[in-house]
């Protein structure tokens, strides 16, 4: 700890001073591993976008004497068991997965970001019944509760007259290939852990001088939280959220792999998946194929994940 | 100490109380029930059968019922299995779970910890960079892809361990694998990068500087408070290992309570969901208190009150 101030603050003096996203930006261009992570990324972005032109066939369409087909010169990675593409399938697939890391990311962020700004901000009894709520729901393990929300939204905005509220969510939801509820569900149980880091970092910020420096001014509380704390609390938030992305695409998979997830036929890596094992004996490229795109897509956000924590959090371990 | 324990232990109520609570209220909001089927029974039928489980009480009946058998381990009967009670479903298959999950995590915290020690004393060194590769290589593959790609190499193809179900020590070996290799992964990155901290801290130049054996040193001064976050992970990674037996025990068909508890979930069979739910959550509150325990054995400086 002590040493890596000695050798950056000596170097410091002789040079202009950059911002904090600057200096993060040229650490994290340096970082090869990261770097390669972010083409893959970017790779993985293109396709999702254009899926449309870039996948050789619609992932609906099949003929049902091409099912199980090996793959060859036509069906580059072979058929499903509907006699799909299963190249196009995956292509259309990462649409699904990096939206499920979009925008559940976001939506955990929006909550955990505001709970635990809110918590700690607040302070003293608020602060207190909000931290114990969030310990106690820690008890609760993620995948039993997302299960559950899942099985209820799945049931409770099924086939709904439209011209309701409700009635809209659930056309919403049929017409994204049931990603609507998956986020949802995202959202509601993975903010836990941002809102204990954001609110740990509130209570940190808002008792340093310049907070107070800001409110002997008499500027109004609202102003202090978005102008003074929130901007402290976005860096080491962004970089847990960073690392947090591949478990969202994990828990896409997980659902859709228990047939929660994603409804057919829109297409899922977690959901060929298991369609694929219960065939693998004869036909093991139903297998390799999804397994591969999920693997290396975790492994490029991984490595993404490592090279923004480094670059915008250097003290942070782990 | 001792005050300690007891806060910690009272604290397992609300939890257990909230998480009770919760998945109730979830399951009876689900539309439907137990008794939907393909061909409607008749309503007397329906009502003779609600009546028969206490369906037909109020809701607030009903969970007061099931707590006050869950504290005197009668967990009700099962709806969709009607000959069996939860308690003999529970001891049939909670024990596969608990058999997994142990073998996974062992070998997670086992791998994990070994792995990350090597890394870190040879840091920056080909055995370093291939180690931590690995693990980067194991925290990306998930357990639905890896699970089918073991099963196709070492039982399809090599046929050196049984494909599916369960019963002989050979039937543990690729489930345990697929479970325990991406906390293996995660636990052997902290492991490196706790080391890699604490071995710059002024006690261990203490420790060298009055002459302990450099062995000592590592094994004794460094690697003992290094361990600290990997505990800390521990509790949750045990939850996360035991709830992902799910996926497991379906690719390899094993009968253990991961497997059936997303098809009860879908019969509506209240109180298997709700035993295993709270199953599953007692698990990971005494898993967490463990860890909250164990800390004060690993350092001396920290001190409960």
């Amino acid at each position: 700890m002590l040493s890596s101030h000695v050798v950056s603050g000596g170097r410091n003096k002789t040079r202009k001073s950059r911002s904090l996203w600057k200096d993060g930006l040229r650490r994290l261009s340096r970082n090869g591993a990261a770097i390669i992570g972010g083409c893959i990324v970017f790779a993985l972005v293109i396709l999702a976008v254009g899926a449309g032109w870039i996948a050789p066939y619609h992932y609906t369409d099949g003929r049902v004497i091409d099912n199980y087909l090996h793959p060859n010169g036509e069906h580059l990675m072979g058929c499903d068991f509907m006699g799909r593409d299963l190249m196009s399938r995956l292509i259309y697939g990462t649409r699904v997965s990096l939206s499920a890391a979009v925008v559940g990311a976001f939506t955990s962020f929006f909550i955990g970001v505001s709970y635990g700004l809110i918590s700690g901000f607040a302070g003293g009894k608020v602060d207190n019944a909000m931290m114990r709520f969030v310990d106690i729901m820690y008890g609760f393990p993620t995948l039993i509760l997302i299960i559950l929300l899942m099985v209820f939204f799945k049931s409770t905005f099924s086939n709904i007259e439209p011209g309701t509220f409700r009635g809209a969510l659930s056309a919403l939801d049929a017409r994204m290939g049931g990603m609507f509820f998956i986020f949802v569900g995202i959202g509601i149980t993975s903010w836990l852990g941002m809102a204990r880091l954001v609110r740990g970092m509130t209570l940190s910020v808002r008792e340093k001088e310049y907070i107070e420096a800001t409110r002997a001014i008499g500027a109004p509380k609202l102003r202090i939280l978005f102008r003074h704390v929130f901007p402290n609390v976005l860096g080491p938030a962004i970089v847990a959220q960073a690392l947090a992305i591949p478990g969202f695409i994990l828990y896409e998979a997980f659902l859709s792999f228990i047939g929660l997830g994603v409804n057919p036929p829109m297409p899922s890596w977690g959901m060929m998946l298991s369609e694929g094992y219960v065939a693998m004996r004869s036909h093991p490229h139903l297998v390799l194929f999804p397994a591969i795109a999920i693997s290396l897509t975790l492994f490029a956000f991984n490595f993404l994940g490592d090279g923004v924590r480094d670059a915008f959090d250097p003290k942070q371990v782990g | 100490m001792i005050t300690f324990l007891i806060r910690r232990i009272l604290w397992v109520i609300p939890v257990i109380l909230l998480v009770s609570i919760c998945t109730f209220m979830l399951m009876h909001a689900i539309p439907g029930g137990p008794f939907d089927a393909e061909k409607a029974l008749p309503q007397a039928i329906i009502d003779n059968l609600n009546a028969k489980y206490h369906l037909d009480d109020p809701l607030w009946k009903q969970y007061l019922d099931y707590m006050w058998g869950f504290v005197r381990f009668d967990l009700g009967p099962s709806i969709a299995y009607r000959a069996r009670s939860v308690n003999d479903i529970l001891s049939d298959q909670w024990p596969v779970t608990a058999l997994l999950g142990s073998v996974s995590f062992a070998i997670a915290i086992i791998g994990g910890v070994a792995l990350g020690t090597i890394s870190a004393f040879r840091q920056n060194t080909i055995i370093d960079y291939s180690s931590m590769f690995i693990s980067m290589l194991g925290l990306s593959i998930p357990n639905m892809a890896l699970g089918p790609l073991l099963l196709w190499i070492f039982a399809l193809n090599l046929r050196w361990f049984p494909p599916a179900t369960w019963g002989t020590p050979a039937h543990v070996v690729l489930p345990a694998i697929t479970l325990g290799t991406a906390f293996m992964a995660s636990f052997a990155r902290i492991t490196r990068a706790s080391i890699l901290q604490v071995i710059r801290e002024d006690y261990i130049q203490t420790a060298r500087a009055k002459g302990v054996r450099e062995s000592l040193v590592l094994l004794k001064h460094c690697l003992r408070n290094a361990l600290i976050p990997v505990v800390t992970i521990a509790g949750p990674s045990f939850a996360a290992i035991m709830t992902g037996s799910m996926i497991v025990e379906r690719i390899f068909a094993i009968p253990g309570i991961g497997k059936y508890y997303v098809t009860s979930v879908g019969n509506r069979d209240y109180p298997v969901v709700m035993a295993m739910t709270l199953i599953f959550a007692l698990a990971v509150v005494v898993m967490n208190l463990l860890v909250d325990v164990s800390y004060g054995f690993l350092d001396p400086r920290i001190r409960y009150n």
